[in-house]
């Protein structure tokens, strides 16, 4: 039965090839518009860290004394930008926290930026940015390393000057990826190179929003203990709030981290328990900072997990949304164009409709027959979606835009398309496919 | 014409009719607002800067030379562009430029009194302070950037500082009017946090590095301040068909002058490239609204042409019956034009509601103001036009049905 009715499926649709062909294109433009932005928006809100992120939160206290006044000339930011809306701490904080090991790990990150060389002076890069990190990032960033060794607690702890690689400033700096035992200098101090790791670039870039979320060129290609790259008077690149009573030196930026509020602080707990344990520990820290001092702000403590973090930051931008529901609202209407072609074209056939009731054919029969014509030609639709979608993405990743090289289809797309395609068939297949069914058997066979 | 016939014919097609009434409407509702959204993009794109932009082009330079006198080298370097030939005049500013991104600001009051205010308050909000973007660089700098002064004077060369805070400012018109609300700002002092600064022009417009709201996008101080580091932009201008010389040439003779310097090709610009490079995501965004805004289009055509050829070849016979008793050709035609006004109408009237529900959705996520009313009018005839052409091409098929296929049976 089923064949029978594919067969007559077949057949209708070979009948009116103009119009066949009319609905095959309709519908594939509709899907590949779909699927090119849904891509782009699957890339987006990818994971940035899978496996690992749900098991990373940011933890926040604010013990900022008194609110800072940042729009004072004397806080002409050149360079930094006092950002609203970030969760950073002060160093003391991060110090205290780090020292206090209530999480499985516990790391401080901040963006620096300076010019690089290598040790012999001869080879320079210029405003690099880097990473200011502690030893527990690169287990639980699970950064990959290639060569040497991450640097340890206690290394991090004696603020002894070492660094961290990645293979592509390690060739750009010595020419060779292995630069493990080399120097680098970063200012007036040199760093020695205990390990090399794999560019490591997770979309979007969590740890340092103001970077930029989304880079197709890779993130910080070295990294230092906070501790040694504090020494060497690396300050933070940005700032939440300062302490009322600080004051920059004359010429520097204010971002001394003893002061404001400038390194990001993120934890590993791996139990819900965990969780609510730490939750309770930051809210004790916080409450009994504010004794100490007496800031006079209500004592806060915050706990927020990578997908709440990117969530309330709002990193995929608005346009990326946009597009997508204009490109929903495309398939919608061609949706509506295909249904209505489809109508018409059955509806021609009432005669023929007609007779095959009168002999006996089942309402379902009929329905079958013609849902099943609907769904084959959304699944061509679908074939043909397939190269116009590569062909939305790879006019996507000519944008120029800095998340354009990251654009790729993956398989998963490709079954969704799929999925897309059949669940179009189905429903553009289905009034027009019922109206059909509903031809009475002998009327036709008179009137004509 | 007749009605009638019409819509007996169309009720007997309630189904396809219908979606052809579903279609129209989501259209309609669609193109008014991505049209909407379009024009706003393009009106924030054409922002006048109050630059020549057409005549300026940027070259950075980063010495490498450690103790080196940035200064010293900027003049020597100043003198060397001067003598490109194309070159009208050259002047070096530290790294801002309107629409380049890289913008220093400052928080400046009007006087002692809004500074207490602001201090008290911990926020500018509401003090009579504001916060211009700071521009600075060497003498020439207003005829070089092609700045028109509408009050006041350019500054004197002995007014230019190489370190410390200048005494003189010239601020933009826009800045003059925030800072100094119904009163005359030239001679004016304001105060910057430590020490008066003194309005000696005003100039018509200058644009922000980076744009921020319409109400403060044209807050501009400009400062006569040397660039103090070795890391500089020098800023061109020359006849706009000299700019890609001008740079090249430019490029090879500061390299002459001094080899130990860093000038990265990207920075290598005419301004024009700066600015789309600023407004290259609205430009994509445009490109991307245009392109489905025709794709709606299209398809509603397709559709609208593909049902009206069904039902021409449904209706062959009635067709030749009419031809038969007298109707003419023009009659035909104009049977299935008047059809498909019908349709689209109906499509329109939903449609109108639609865009405005739909706006109402877009004001709340994106930002968008409301749809200006003369947007439907314009949607309105353009649906009519789109679907009276779509029809037009099966309507003279319906009237080239001869007279004679009444006659035959079936």
């Amino acid at each position: 039965m089923f064949r029978y009715n594919f067969e007559l499926a077949a057949h209708g649709l070979r009948r009116f090839p103009r119009s066949s062909v009319l609905v095959v294109l309709t519908v594939a433009l509709g899907l590949a518009a779909c699927m090119t932005t849904l891509t782009l928006l699957h890339v987006l809100t990818a994971d940035p860290l899978p496996g690992r992120s749900q098991f990373i939160y940011q933890a926040w206290v604010d013990t900022v004394q008194g609110k800072a006044f940042t729009t004072s000339a004397d806080m002409a930011l050149n360079g930094v930008s006092a950002s609203s809306g970030y969760q950073r701490i002060k160093l003391g904080d991060a110090q205290a926290l780090l020292a206090a090991h209530r999480a499985t790990r516990q790391v401080v990150t901040a963006d620096v930026i300076s010019d690089v060389a290598s040790g012999d002076g001869k080879h320079v890069l210029g405003s690099q940015v880097i990473l200011a990190t502690s030893s527990d990032f690169v287990p639980m960033f699970g950064v990959s390393l290639r060569y040497g060794r991450n640097w340890s607690a206690a290394e991090e702890t004696t603020r002894v000057p070492v660094a961290m690689l990645d293979t592509d400033t390690a060739q750009k700096l010595f020419g060779t990826a292995n630069a493990v035992g080399r120097r680098v200098r970063l200012g007036k101090t040199l760093f020695q190179v205990v390990g090399v790791f794999s560019p490591y670039a997770p979309q979007p870039h969590f740890y340092g929003l103001d970077m930029g979320a989304y880079s197709s060129d890779g993130w910080e290609g070295i990294y230092l203990p906070y501790t040694a790259a504090l020494d060497a008077g690396l300050g933070p690149l940005t700032t939440d709030r300062c302490d009322a009573s600080y004051r920059a030196p004359v010429g520097s930026l204010p971002n001394d981290p003893a002061h404001c509020a400038s390194l990001g602080f993120w934890v590993q707990l791996n139990s819900p328990a965990q969780v609510a344990g730490y939750r309770t520990f930051l809210t004790h820290y916080v409450e009994q900072q504010k004794q100490l001092t007496g800031f006079d702000q209500p004592a806060t403590a915050k706990l927020t997990s990578v997908a709440g973090w990117l969530k309330q930051q709002d990193v995929v931008p608005d346009s990326v949304r946009l597009n997508v529901w204009l490109a929903g609202s495309f398939l919608l209407l061609c949706m509506i164009n295909v249904a209505g072609l489809l109508a018409a074209r059955f509806l021609r056939r009432s005669g023929e409709i007609g007779i095959r009731r009168a002999l006996g054919a089942p309402r379902r029969a009929v329905f079958a027959q013609h849902v099943l014509e609907a769904g084959g030609a959304c699944l061509a639709g679908g074939v043909l979606a397939m190269p116009l979608t590569w062909l939305g993405v790879w006019t996507l990743r000519q944008q120029g835009s800095e998340f354009s090289g990251l654009v790729h289809l993956d398989p998963l797309m490709f079954g969704a398309l799929f999925a897309l395609a059949l669940a179009v068939g189905m429903a553009v297949g289905i009034l027009p496919a019922w109206r059909a069914a509903a031809v009475e058997p002998g009327l036709q066979v008179k009137g004509e | 014409m007749q009605l009638r016939p019409i819509l007996s014919t169309l009720r007997r097609h309630k189904l396809t009719a219908g979606l052809l009434v579903l279609q129209a409407a989501i259209t309609c509702a669609i193109v008014c607002n991505v049209v909407f959204m379009i024009a706003n993009r393009v009106q924030r794109i054409s922002v006048p800067t109050g630059i020549a932009e057409n005549e300026l082009s940027v070259i950075q330079s980063t010495g490498i030379e450690k103790g080196a006198n940035p200064q010293a080298q900027h003049a020597a370097d100043l003198a060397t562009l001067r003598g490109i030939p194309g070159v009208q005049s050259a002047v070096a500013v530290s790294y801002s430029m309107p629409l380049d991104q890289s913008e220093s600001s400052s928080g400046i009051c009007p006087s002692k009194q809004a500074l207490d205010r602001a201090m008290q308050n911990n926020s500018i909000e509401g003090s009579g302070c504001v916060e211009p973007a700071v521009y600075d660089g060497t003498p020439g700098l207003i005829k070089t950037l092609g700045l028109r002064l509408v009050a006041g004077r350019d500054f004197r060369p002995e007014e230019f500082v190489s370190e410390g805070k200048p005494a003189v400012a010239i601020v933009t018109r826009a800045l003059a009017q925030h800072l100094y609300p119904g009163e005359q700002a030239l001679g004016k002092s304001m105060y910057d946090g430590d020490n008066y600064v003194l309005i000696v022009g005003i100039v018509d417009r200058l644009l922000r590095p980076n744009l921020r709201a319409p109400g403060v996008d044209g807050d501009s101080l400009i400062s006569p301040r040397r660039p103090p580091d070795l890391s500089v932009l020098y800023v061109m201008r020359s006849a706009p068909q000299d700019r890609a010389s001008v740079l090249q040439a430019a490029s090879a003779a500061l390299l002459k002058l001094n080899p130990n310097r860093l000038i990265p090709p990207t920075r290598m610009q005419t301004y024009q490239e700066i600015r789309a490079e600023y407004f290259q995501r609205d430009t994509t965004m445009i490109g991307l609204l245009l392109a489905s805004a025709l794709g709606l289009l299209f398809v509603t055509a397709l559709g609208i042409t593909g049902l009206a050829n069904f039902w021409v070849q449904q209706r062959r016979r009635s067709i030749g019956i009419r031809r038969a008793i007298g109707a003419t050709r023009g009659d035909i035609v104009r049977y299935f034009l008047t059809e498909n006004f019908l349709i689209v109408s109906v499509g329109i009237v939903l449609g109108m509601l639609l865009a405005f529900l739909l706006n109402g959705v877009l004001m709340q996520h994106y930002e968008l103001p409301r749809l200006p009313l003369f947007y439907l009018p314009i949607g309105a005839l353009l649906l009519w036009g789109l679907g009276q052409l779509a029809v037009l091409g099966p309507a003279l098929r319906a009237a080239a049905v001869p007279p004679v296929v009444a006659t035959r049976s079936v």
